[in-house]
């Protein structure tokens, strides 16, 4: 009899639950009604790995966007921004339940990040069906620009398409006739180097090989040995992170140095990485959308800023957050600060221009993606430390968007 | 009713009305839990039950998620389709994976499903073209039945909750049915089973198969509830997670991987929002559960509920001395 | 040809090179019983010490070579006086389950201590030349760590088959109870042979880290890799280890000479093949089953 009565009991207090609050039913059976979301902050949902392998990529980003909304004193019009911070662990599994999170629970107005184009790729079907604005300040799959294209997807960092081909036509009038390749094997690698090598032989260039080595690769002896003993004047790689800190120095370390020439991407010789490499990075030549080294008064007053408020250099990644967050805030200060209809907020972001670190950046409307400068550096020993130095400027690079 | 059917019949009461007590963001991750709480049982037939702790459980999620993703792709997102697909792949696979690894036991076993599974991933994560590679498969469309599209996040989860109800039902019955205490008895004593005249090995090739067949339908539902899957589903450290779940549930139970898969998806969830040394704090409690509860939250729950009741103060204290991690009574 | 030597030069550095950092392993398994599942961490451990101790502080490489090891060892020293000597009777899989937590822990600490960006150290001075062998230019670390490689084998070697100690050591390899009985005090023994794995662990961290480098999640990596030459070597041997080790650099060098998509996979198949075919691994003798 007891039990009875706590059965009864039980299916009360469900249909209580169920009739209060904001049920799943409920916000599924209702249309959009938008007016909730609003109030008197602005909020952005950022997705970024907080840990594992990517945690000071997504550091970086973090600061950088820190970095100018405390120039804004973090008010747009009236409102006030909020910052809602998520680890994507970069693992796709957990970043869509931490981005359902921002979009269901804390209703955020915007999204941005990630670092990881999986992640990127895992919401954005996710994205595009709850029409979220989503400013991706990093991921750099081509895809994401191109079949996975989204109303509400728009993209201010690069694409793998522009890194790998900016220096394709260039290396074939500046460094050699014939190339080897050596690209991490994972997406991103791939995409990079792809781009590099339609660029390259369309210019005429001839590829003698190429090999992947594994991402995580620690050993890459058995591959530069390979190399040293192809018939290439020089060798285009794509690493980063801890695979760029070793390909960089083993390549030195193994006297490739001597006979073919280091060309690649940013990554290679990046400021997070240069230091750890020693004096091995110095004569690569790589392709980039912003180095330290630029000589404009944006991306001085943008060091200075930085330096001061973090004792350190910005990196690649602070300079993504860094403009990620102005175009936000530019966005939405057309606006006046409503974020409430998303279809005007991807319009406001579409329009947004103006000149960063970078250079002058702007979006292409049908692609989604930011049209940028690329530029070629060469790493060179200056009063005994590495520094990168630009040495030509490739303008107006768009992504073709197929 | 008895005490058990009663906890259960509250229990399905409360899941049945989840949609309409919980957030989308609550339900989704309800929804989540039920589907690993799948994959825990799985590999809890073969850790719990068999005895045999398998560290490449993952191959078979990955299998049965890959084919469901390219099924729905490039052919046709009709559920019963992917289902049965990604049902029979998984069974293939672990037919072949299982013949050699039921020859060993042990610490061998446990390397070998690793070995195996690490060759799926290098597979899985080379293969751009077939699987996408590091990226991964996305824009997988929302399964079908018939016309009914199953994209709305309530509707899923009654799918779900229903396959979870079934699969449970089924795990239990054979469990509990003569081949279910074979298992038992080969992980309690192999020997003597053999000497009984149990041709052990064919049924270690079964509860192989029938645990690779179900972990693959969980990787199948999680790619239909995600719309997308990576080589990091994969990896040997979802393998490891499965394994967490089954050991902090309580192996050998039948209610203990789901409690773990709830622990773990909620853990994981929650305190990464607060803090990033999640891992220890994981780590801690993992240790905590190794020394002190080795038969998991459900071992915890009875000692509570012992230590609760009047008499019965002994059979706490007993409860406590149990030592090794799957020794779990037969009647569970 | 030139180039099948120089490739042989690279197995052989990188073999060697799997076996410093996976003796340690080796050897706590083979006597405890215990896979030490945070092994990696404790190498990792090795590795940053040696960080803070040539970046942070300028001192040099061959300082930290001394410290370094001594101070994962005294931290593994902790570890079994408090995890595993009251835990001992749970059995072996609970003891393993332990170390798996315990590297989780483990890996966020040291993400507190000294961060999660991409470090390195630089290599020693007396070691940065560079030395012409088949044609081929090769740093002289990594031929020091073939030499590093060696000593320690043999030295290990001379313990375990000519000294009272290593007799003690294959000893309770086979007997655990014997020697107990013959007035052995086996938990010293026990605390020996972890503290010296630890050490073992600390030494191979700071011998590796100039050549592979600090970054996140390098435990799991260093992890799995040192399990597939404990397998495919055999258990509780360190001429197994040996063997393992180079065999495994031949096969992976020669593997990203030859068909370098397949390399990963290969090394995976090979420690699959060992288990089905003769799962005592090449030259493992039969540890106690739990």
């Amino acid at each position: 009899m007891k039990k009875k009565l706590f059965l009864i009991m039980l299916v009360v207090f469900l249909a209580v639950l169920s009739a209060c609050g904001n049920s799943a039913i409920q916000s599924t059976s209702k249309k959009e009604e938008g007016g909730s979301k609003s109030g008197g902050t602005i909020k952005i949902g950022v997705l970024l790995p907080d840990s594992g392998v990517y945690a000071s990529l997504g550091k970086h980003l973090h600061k950088g966007m820190e970095l100018y909304f405390d120039s804004i004193d973090w008010k747009i019009g009236s409102k006030k921004i909020e910052i809602i911070k998520e680890d994507s662990e970069a693992d796709p599994q957990v970043a869509l339940r931490k981005a359902r999170k921002l979009i269901d629970q804390d209703k955020v107005d915007i999204l941005t990040g990630t670092v990881s184009t999986a992640v990127a790729y895992a919401i954005r079907d996710e994205v595009d069906k709850k029409k979220i604005p989503f400013l991706v300040s990093h991921a750099g799959g081509n895809d994401l620009t191109r079949s996975k294209r989204s109303d509400y997807i728009w993209r201010s960092s690069f694409s793998s398409w522009q890194i790998g081909n900016s220096l394709g036509e260039w290396a074939f009038h500046n460094v050699g006739k014939t190339m080897y390749i050596a690209a991490a094997d994972y997406a991103f690698g791939r995409e990079v180097s792809e781009a590099f090598k339609e660029a390259y032989t369309a210019a005429g260039g001839k590829i003698v090989g190429e090999v992947y080595p594994p991402l995580g690769n620690n050993d890459y002896s058995s591959y530069l040995t390979t190399i040293k003993n192809a018939k290439a004047e020089a060798v285009y790689a794509f690493f980063a992170g801890s695979d760029a800190v070793r390909f960089v120095q083993q390549y030195d370390q193994f006297g490739l140095k001597e006979d073919k020439k280091l060309i690649g991407s940013g990554w290679l010789v990046s400021e997070d990485v240069r230091k750890s490499q020693g004096n091995a990075g110095v004569g690569t030549i790589s392709s980039i959308f912003w180095d330290y080294s630029i000589k404009t008064e944006e991306n001085r007053q943008f060091k200075e800023a930085f330096e001061k408020k973090y004792n350190e250099r910005p990196t690649i990644e602070a300079l993504e957050g860094y403009d990620a967050a102005k175009i936000i805030a530019e966005a939405l200060t057309t606006l006046d600060g409503d974020a409430s209809d998303p279809d005007k907020v991807v319009e406001a972001i579409s329009n947004v221009e103006f000149i960063s670190p970078r250079g002058p950046i702007k979006f292409d409307k049908e692609t989604h993606h930011v049209i940028q400068n690329m530029y070629i550096i060469e790493t060179k020993l200056v009063n005994g430390q590495t520094e990168n130095e630009v040495i030509e400027i490739i303008e107006e690079v768009r992504d073709p968007g197929k | 009713m008895n005490k058990k059917g009663f906890v259960l019949i509250a229990a399905v009461m409360l899941l049945i009305f989840s949609p309409f007590i919980f957030s989308l963001f609550y339900l989704n991750l309800v929804t989540e839990i039920l589907i690993l709480a799948i994959f825990a049982l799985s590999l809890n037939i073969l850790v719990g039950y068999t005895g045999l702790v398998s560290l490449g459980h993952a191959a078979f999620f990955g299998v049965g998620a890959y084919m469901s993703a390219i099924l729905a792709r490039e052919i046709s997102p009709n559920f019963f389709l992917t289902l049965f697909a990604s049902l029979a792949a998984a069974i293939i696979a672990s037919a072949i994976i299982g013949i050699f690894c039921v020859k060993v036991s042990g610490f061998y076993f446990l390397m070998l499903t690793l070995a195996f599974s690490q060759m799926i991933y290098s597979f899985v994560h080379q293969s751009t073209t077939i699987t996408g590679g590091s990226n991964g498969l996305s824009g997988i469309p929302s399964p079908l039945i018939g016309s009914l599209d199953f994209s709305n996040p309530v509707y899923f989860y009654y799918l779900i909750l229903l396959l979870f109800i079934l699969i449970y039902g089924g795990l239990s019955l054979i469990v509990h049915s003569p081949f279910g205490q074979v298992l038992i008895g080969i992980r309690e004593n192999e020997t003597r089973l053999k000497s009984m005249g149990y041709h052990t090995t064919l049924y270690k090739l079964a509860a192989f198969v029938l645990a690779g067949g179900l972990g693959g339908v969980a990787g199948s539902l999680y790619t239909s509830f995600n719309s997308f899957i990576s080589p990091s589903d994969v990896y040997w450290t979802m393998s490891g997670s499965v394994l967490i779940m089954v050991l902090i549930g309580g192996s050998g139970t039948m209610i203990g991987p789901v409690l773990g898969a709830a622990f773990i998806v909620i853990l994981e969830t929650i305190v990464s929002s607060y803090t990033t040394m999640w891992m220890m704090i994981i780590g801690i409690i993992f240790i905590l559960f190794v020394v002190f509860f080795p038969k998991g939250i459900v071992g915890l729950g009875k000692l509570l509920f012992q230590s609760f009741s009047k008499s019965n103060k002994l059979s706490a204290i007993s409860g406590k001395k149990s030592n090794a991690l799957y020794n779990n009574d037969v009647k569970n | 040809m030139d180039i099948i030597g120089a490739q042989l030069v690279n197995s052989i550095s990188y073999g060697l090179l799997l076996f410093v950092i996976t003796c340690g392993l080796s050897l706590v398994f083979g006597i405890l019983g215990v896979l030490n599942l945070a092994h990696g961490s404790l190498y990792m451990i090795g590795a940053y010490v040696s960080y803070s101790i040539t970046v942070h502080s300028g001192q040099n490489f061959w300082l930290a070579l001394i410290i370094a090891p001594l101070a994962v060892a005294v931290c593994s020293l902790i570890i079994e006086m408090i995890l595993l000597r009251p835990t001992y009777q749970l059995g072996h899989l609970s003891q393993v389950l332990l170390t798996f937590g315990l590297a989780y822990v483990i890996h966020d600490m040291t993400a507190a201590i000294w961060g999660s960006d991409v470090l390195s150290i630089p290599l020693p001075q007396s070691l940065s030349g560079t030395v012409t062998l088949f044609n081929q230019a090769f740093p002289v670390y990594r031929l020091a760590v073939i030499a590093i490689g060696l000593i320690l084998a043999g030295l290990l070697w001379f313990i375990q088959e000519k000294t009272r100690w290593g007799a003690i050591i294959r000893a309770g390899l086979s007997d655990k109870e014997m020697i107990c009985a013959l007035g052995v005090n086996i938990q010293l023994v026990f605390t020996v042979v972890f503290f010296i794995g630890g050490y073992l662990a600390g030494f191979g961290g700071v011998i590796a880290a100039p050549i592979l480098g600090l970054y996140p999640s390098m435990e799991f990596q260093t992890l799995i890799l040192a399990l597939v030459v404990l397998v495919i070597g055999g258990l509780g041997s360190i001429a197994g280890t040996f063997v393992a080790s180079l065999t495994i650099g031949i096969v992976e060098t020669f593997c990203r000479f030859l068909v370098p998509e397949l390399s990963l996979f290969v090394v995976f198949g090979l420690m699959a093949v060992v288990l089905i075919v003769k799962p005592n691994g090449l030259l493992g003798r039969q540890v106690v089953k739990h």
